[in-house]
């Protein structure tokens, strides 16, 4: 296992001359679990590849505990990769496939058998060792394909969309497989995905890259309470954060001049001294709370527009009073009965506030942990 | 808008039957999901009754009317599927446009309202901007939504919807579905949805199909398909992670009715439930078998003993996530999930420390065994 550090990298495709990547850099920690989260497009692809070494670096440095690996080919780099497409080989066995990157590297029988039967026993793969890729089903194949990727201790573990296809039978499985083996063995693993949530539950920390540039990266309390810009603000959370336009009144509270003819609300958390009256405030529909009827502090009048049931929650879009009749969304528990056109009230309490200049937080907000 | 009536529809591919007798009734104005796994027959019902597939034995109506022999032209119905149809050599806004020109509605809209109605349109799905734009040059998930916006852009008798936003990536799938309950209560319109997606299924629809192998398992509103879930089956389609299984012995100890797993733990039933979980015991090679079903959410975890009916696992895996955290358990043929609500830096259990399980009584179910659990295969 190694500590990875991109310094500059950049990645420009020579046809149309396309920026993949602009000037990327971050340290991969030794033993990190690490999301490369971003919508498609955003640069995760190029970035996954550069890391492989199954793509060239335009500019800059990628180096494994501090040497230069820019040269390298894959099988030197000692990367394991798993694909969203498992990429099995279709006329080896399962235990053949699992003991192929051991094999590659010349390692004894003996030993390859007993590293085998140890993933396999860790991944429930024993009863299918001796069966082929074409008779497994989806789930079946992405455990061979994580356990061809987990069988040794390479310098990085690259995932590239493991399980973003699956339904959510196995998605839940999955995730608690990866949990458990990152547990046991502390590889270095860079995990890719565009499903926030998915980065959010697994990792440790979280990279977020979008048009090519990266956006934050950070332990999953700093990308939720102090997202770097608007754009990791919205990307991070569902449904999305809501997002108001302001006016701060003073270094404690602000003004919403489109609802209910100017509500107050205060908030908590260090403003910048430099910040512009007109700020955008922003709140996550997990951190509003819904009253039927109204309280003195911090609470505006709204009416029921949707609902929308999800199980355990429900989603209720709301318009709030006021001329630009702006909607919020808020998450509440779905035991509640709440009908459309309903009257209420929300409440935001002051630490779950955001504000937000252009596209860059002014509030430095207190972390959880 | 129309009453969409099915009675006894079945479909035949050869001998095998795809849907099998299936009944229900979308009332004029009602959003009815179809919803199953893959392979249950939700799009051939949906083909069968927009004309485009044949209807083996049973009758469609509409309206009271049978359509069984009018062609899918004849049929006053809009369609999105989820491979998008979009018309190659057209730009977006001809395709949407297209349905409206289409003789045989006869709406001879002018140009301008015709404008009017596209613009409207796009611009509430979010594709607005990509008027002029051949598909070719769309992602997959604007072509979708093009698609949907060509289905939408009419008033037809009934939309006809086949996993209309399953595509798009999550923060757009969440805001279009958003979008599509808007345009549903907007215009009171007769929709059937399909989608393998409980959350679709639950957040749009004034009633839920469950199909299983081309069967109606299950017919009720998302509240009661959520609380009430009538098998194993509908249990484990829905949430995130689904519902747990658990297979045991179901017998008794010191008078008391007792639910035994193997001899990792078991539990006193209580009061009705009792009476639920005789009613789905089975005799297998010799020993009385039932099913318990329990949500992830429904189940609390804790380092001291909470009271006597909880028991000890060891934790497998911790997921954590912006609001709560899955706790993993292992048991001999299926993992166990517990989800607690606990904020981002506030979980400190470790993998392999035991803890304290203890299931909401009022939340457990019984079922009769109906699907494999075979959930670590």
């Amino acid at each position: 296992m190694s500590q990875v550090e991109l310094r500059s990298l950049w990645k420009i495709y020579p046809r149309g001359n396309v920026v993949g990547v602009k000037e990327l850099s971050f340290t991969i920690q030794n033993e990190e679990f690490l999301a490369i989260l971003g919508p498609s497009g955003g640069g995760k692809s190029s970035t996954l590849r550069m890391l492989a070494g199954l793509e060239d670096i335009t500019r800059g440095e990628l180096a494994f505990d501090g040497k230069v690996v820019n040269h390298l080919g894959p099988a030197e780099r000692n990367v394991a990769l798993a694909f969203e497409s498992y990429a099995l080989y279709q006329r080896l066995s399962v235990y053949e496939n699992i003991a192929f990157p051991l094999r590659a590297r010349g390692m004894r029988r003996a030993e390859v058998e007993k590293k085998v039967r140890w993933i396999a026993e860790l991944l429930d793969l024993n009863p299918l060792l001796k069966k082929y890729p074409g008779s497994l089903a989806g789930g079946q194949q992405q455990r061979v394909s994580l356990a061809r990727a987990f069988v040794r201790r390479p310098n990085l573990t690259l995932l590239d969309e493991p399980i973003s296809h699956m339904d959510q039978r196995l998605r839940a499985e999955i995730r608690a497989r990866i949990r458990h083996l990152h547990e046991e063995m502390h590889n270095t693993t860079v995990y890719v995905t565009h499903d926030q949530a998915e980065a959010v539950s697994l990792c440790d920390r979280v990279v977020i890259l979008h048009k090519a540039q990266l956006q934050q990266i950070g332990t999953v309390d700093e990308i939720w309470n102090r997202p770097a810009n608007q754009f990791v603000a919205s990307f991070v959370g569902e449904p999305a954060m809501n997002f108001l336009p302001a006016r701060l009144r003073d270094r404690a509270s602000v003004t919403l001049p489109q609802v209910d003819h100017g509500a107050v609300l205060s908030f908590q958390g260090e403003l910048e001294p430099s910040s512009a009256a007109e700020v955008t405030l922003g709140i996550r529909p997990q951190e509003i709370k819904v009253l039927r009827s109204a309280e003195v502090a911090n609470t505006l009048p709204c009416a029921v527009r949707l609902l929308e049931f999800q199980g355990e929650s429900t989603v209720l879009t709301l318009t709030m009073d006021g001329p630009a009749k702006d909607s919020v969304k808020v998450a509440v528990p779905a035991g509640e009965p709440y009908a459309v056109g309903e009257r209420l009230w929300l409440k935001m309490r002051p630490e779950s506030i955001h504000l937000f200049q252009g596209d860059r937080p002014v509030l430095r907000r207190r972390l959880l942990s | 808008m129309a009453e969409v009536k099915l009675e006894g529809v079945t479909k035949l591919y050869g001998r095998k039957k795809a849907v099998d007798g299936v009944s229900v009734t979308c009332r004029e104005g009602e959003f009815l999901s179809i919803f199953g796994p893959t392979g249950a027959g939700k799009s051939t019902i949906l083909k069968m009754i927009a004309g485009i597939e044949e209807i083996s034995a049973g009758t469609i109506r509409f309206n009271g009317e049978v359509v069984n022999d009018l062609p899918p032209q004849a049929r006053n119905v809009s369609m999105a599927f989820e491979s998008y149809n979009l018309y190659p050599h057209m730009n977006v806004y001809d395709n949407v446009a297209f349905p409206l020109r289409a003789p045989r509605w006869g709406l001879k809209l002018d140009r301008a309202e015709e404008r009017r109605r596209v613009t409207e349109i796009a611009d509430f799905l979010g594709i607005g901007e990509l008027l002029e734009r051949l598909p070719q040059h769309l992602s997959g998930g604007q072509k979708q939504r093009v698609s949907l916006a060509r289905a939408l852009v009419r008033r037809p008798e009934v939309y006809l919807l086949d996993e209309p936003i399953a595509h798009l990536d999550a923060r757009l799938k969440f805001s279009t579905q958003s979008l599509l309950k808007e345009f549903a209560s907007q215009y009171g319109s007769t929709i059937i949805y399909v989608t393998h997606d409980y959350r679709e299924a639950l957040a749009l629809s004034h009633r839920i199909v469950v199909l299983r192998r081309g069967a109606i398992e299950q017919e009720g509103t998302p509240l009661e398909v959520f609380h009430t879930p009538k098998s194993d089956f509908v249990g484990r389609l829905i949430g995130e992670p689904p519902m747990n299984l658990i297979d045991g012995e179901a017998g008794s100890r010191e008078g008391e009715a007792w639910f035994q797993v193997g001899d990792r733990f078991g539990l006193a039933i209580r009061g009705p439930l009792a009476e639920g979980m005789r009613a789905c015991t089975r005799t297998e090679g010799g020993r009385s078998v039932a099913r318990l079903g329990i949500r992830p959410e429904n189940v609390r975890v804790s380092r001291t003993q909470p009271g006597p009916t909880a028991f000890q696992l060891p934790v497998y895996a911790l997921v954590q996530e912006a609001q709560s955290t899955v706790i993993t358990f292992e048991l001999p043929e299926t993992f166990f999930y517990v989800r607690t609500q606990q904020e981002i830096g506030s979980a400190n259990y470790r993998v392999g420390e035991p803890l304290w399980v203890d299931l909401d009584p009022a939340k457990i179910f019984f079922f009769p065994k109906t699907v494999p659990l075979a959930s670590k295969a």
